[in-house]
């Protein structure tokens, strides 16, 4: 309908920002949450709060419980999934990994980075990532870590969210700064299961911005002397880098 | 972001929690649920006001009493319109109903309160229905006069032609909403495009030269301005009606709303220029609006255009036709509601297994309706006799609603704990303009020749109250269930997937 055309462009991003952080507290707290409390959770003046639940289950991505107090998520929230679930890259980028995977011992899996964080996008099929996704913290994986160390400066500072400035996370930044200038890629051990580890070579685009990466899971020793697999790897980054950006 | 990698959405999305309390079936089940869209929804409100036909007499009635401030009187009517219409959204944003205003007061001021603004809504969508079938009636006679010049001056033609329309509307309303919300919107454009045509075929006439004193405001009492206005909001009455379509409308907290918003938008624009340019041909023929019987045909008459007299004639029947089916749509839905509610007879909240429509409510409605309508005729000794006290008492009964509604508005939102100051401040100051309006009105009319029609609504009012209170004392438990409305069910709920089968009849 053009009226809610209309509606976006006037209200702008900010308010699908705040729409959306709306959506997150009724999906933290549960079915039944109440206007009140997701205005005091979030701390949004009391009018804003209840005019973007009303909007949001004017457009049904809410629902009113039956008490009329409550909110929960509405069925609509589905096609938000498509926004959030990884999609399927492209057949020129799967054709590479496949490739790739053929002449590489070990777990090859591509990840992409976006304002949410790492996201596995093309997992080996081979050898399934253990546990660096889902609910992992970002220092203990080498994608993790491979995007701690793009967000910190030479002289420690950091450009990403408060996060970063738990102490354990912020230590981990720096150590893996300096492996990612020195050595050109993020790595860990032992992180997930004794004995293997992993790591990361950054895809980044023309302006250098880092988009993606190609992860390689195996033994400690590997790891640490990865020798011909680096240089594969590395050149799969550059093949792969137009077809991601 | 944080280093959780997955946010609660996401996981709800993957992983969706079972939500208790969501039934597979609404309380108000077995109407043609989200099946009609906004312009649908529009053509109900916009329907029951029939802009056309009151652009075409508002003008005058009001210019009777207010004078000079006629087109004031419009806008000051048109702003408390809306300030009612804004309060009233303040539920359809949040409760989706078919016994809209009656629903609604139940969540905020209780049983009641509720019989009250249920009966009231009935005289005023009854009453309505009764004015616009023998509004049609009486102009297709019209119309049929100038072709048969031998069957003017009978009561029986329009009479017969009422049975007719109303044997029509019994067909529609039966058939189905999206049948009858199409057949008015048809109905509903093509009017108005008529009278829209006049009113800009008039100013253009006019030339450059438009006579802008009819705006001014010297020599215009206060209290003729208040009179004017509280006379000018019955042209409203009705916007509030597509909350009836709360179960059969798409996206209902989006598309009632709006419909209701811009149903007193345009109406009132209309109402506004309508209003300008009768006064402004008047005003450069000579002539006095307040002199004429029927300003926009001795207007037409006066400017050599005698022909677009039938077309408009065609175009006023029509707009009656479209707004006695719109008020009989949200008629038979509010007694669709009381009906599963059993405030009357539970038949009442039958519905139709293949049309999904209130059958039982329409069948008895209409030949009700009608009958009615015909007996009034009878004792008034002619159809525009009856078409005047059946509007006073329609529009007594809309206003008597509007003001439960905007008292209960308020109420409502602090129950749920969605108080905020501007509802508040609106609702408050919709209550004091609509009460002095009713007295206003209520007065005025009391010492007219119309004054039957306020001692009919009176009598209905305590009499329909009365029975629900009986009622409701030999069914105590209707304290209980008074104020159903649709609730999501298994299909609307995120995590509510699996328990369909449970759930399920």
């Amino acid at each position: 309908m053009t009226a809610e055309a209309g509606d976006l462009r006037a209200r702008q991003p900010k308010a699908i920002h705040s729409a959306l952080t709306v959506l997150e507290e009724v999906a933290r707290c549960g079915a039944g949450v109440t206007a009140r409390q997701v205005s005091d959770n979030l701390g949004l003046p009391r009018a804003t709060a209840y005019r973007l639940l009303n909007l949001l289950v004017q457009d049904e991505y809410l629902v009113r419980m039956p008490d009329l107090r409550g909110f929960a998520l509405g069925r609509k929230v589905v096609e938000l999934a498509q926004l959030v679930a990884p999609a399927r890259p492209p057949e020129a980028v799967r054709t590479v990994l496949t490739d790739l995977r053929a002449r590489i011992r070990g777990g090859v899996h591509l990840v992409r980075y976006d304002r949410e964080g790492p996201r596995i996008i093309d997992p080996d099929p081979d050898f399934p990532p253990t546990g660096a996704s889902g609910g992992a913290p970002l220092r203990t994986s080498a994608m993790g870590r491979l995007l701690l160390a793009e967000r910190t400066l030479p002289d420690g500072r950091h450009t990403g969210d408060p996060a970063y400035t738990d102490p354990l996370t912020a230590t981990a930044a720096a150590e893996a700064g300096a492996e990612l200038r020195s050595l050109g890629f993020a790595r860990q051990f032992d992180a997930f299961s004794a004995g293997s580890g992993c790591l990361a070579v950054p895809i980044r685009d023309r302006d250098g911005t880092l988009v993606a990466g190609l992860c390689l899971a195996a033994p400690t020793a590997r790891i640490e002397q990865p020798g011909d697999h680096l240089l594969l790897l590395q050149q799969a980054a550059l093949t792969l880098a137009p077809l991601l950006a | 972001m944080s280093a959780t990698g997955m946010s609660a959405l996401e996981r709800a999305i993957v992983d969706p929690q079972p939500v208790a309390g969501i039934e597979a079936r609404s309380p108000v089940d077995g109407l043609n649920r989200r099946s009609v869209g906004f312009l649908d929804v529009l053509a109900q409100s916009v329907s029951a006001v029939a802009p056309s036909a009151a652009a075409t007499t508002m003008p005058l009635l009001v210019a009777m009493v207010a004078g000079g401030a006629t087109v004031w009187a419009l806008l000051a009517a048109m702003l408390l319109a809306l300030l009612v219409a804004t309060t009233v959204n303040q539920f359809t944003r949040r409760i989706a109903a078919t016994g809209s205003l009656y629903t609604f007061v139940a969540h905020g001021l209780g049983t009641t309160a509720s019989f009250v603004t249920g009966v009231a809504l009935l005289v005023g969508y009854g009453f309505v229905a009764m004015f616009a079938l023998g509004g049609a009636g009486y102009y297709l006679a019209i119309v049929a006069s100038r072709f048969w010049p031998a069957l003017a001056g009978t009561v029986l033609v329009p009479v017969l032609l009422i049975v007719l329309m109303a044997a029509g509307c019994l067909y529609l309303l039966v058939r189905g909403i999206r049948v009858s919300t199409r057949a008015t919107l048809l109905v509903e454009c093509a009017s108005v495009v008529i009278i829209l045509g006049l009113v800009v075929a008039l100013l253009v006439m006019q030339g450059p030269s438009l006579d802008w004193s009819v705006l001014n405001l010297a020599g215009a009492e206060p209290a003729d301005f208040a009179v004017g206005a509280a006379i000018a909001l019955t042209a409203f009455v009705g916007f509030e009606s597509s909350a009836t379509l709360g179960v059969e409308a798409r996206r209902p907290y989006a598309t009632i709303p709006r419909a209701v918003t811009w149903t007193v938008i345009g109406s009132g624009l209309l109402y506004l220029l309508a209003a300008f340019s009768q006064l402004v041909g008047f005003a450069s023929v000579g002539g006095s609006i307040t002199g004429s019987s029927s300003p926009v045909n001795d207007l037409s008459a006066a400017y050599g255009v005698d022909a677009l007299g039938l077309l408009l004639d065609g175009g006023i029947a029509a707009s009656f036709l479209a707004c006695a089916i719109a008020s009989i749509t949200a008629l038979v839905r509010v007694l669709f509601s009381m009906g599963r509610e059993g405030l009357v007879t539970s038949a009442f909240g039958r519905s139709h297994p293949r049309h999904r429509t209130p059958y039982f409510a329409i069948l008895v409605t209409v030949p009700v309706l009608t009958a009615a309508l015909i007996g009034t005729i009878l004792l008034a000794g002619g159809v525009w006799p009856a078409m005047q006290i059946l509007i006073v008492g329609a529009a007594g009964g809309y206003i008597t609603a509007y003001i439960l509604t905007c008292v209960a508005a308020p109420v409502f939102l602090w129950r749920i704990g969605e108080l905020t100051l501007w509802p508040l401040v609106r609702a408050a100051a919709a209550t004091v303009l609509l009460s002095a309006v009713l007295v206003v009105y209520i007065g005025v009319e009391a010492t007219s020749t119309r004054s039957a029609g306020v001692w009919v609504f009176l009598a209905v009012l305590a009499a329909g109250t009365a029975y629900a209170a009986v009622r409701h004392r030999r069914r105590p438990w209707l304290r209980n269930v008074v104020g159903i409305y649709d609730v999501p069910v298994t299909g609307d709920v995120l995590g509510t997937m699996g328990l369909e089968d449970r759930a399920a009849p």
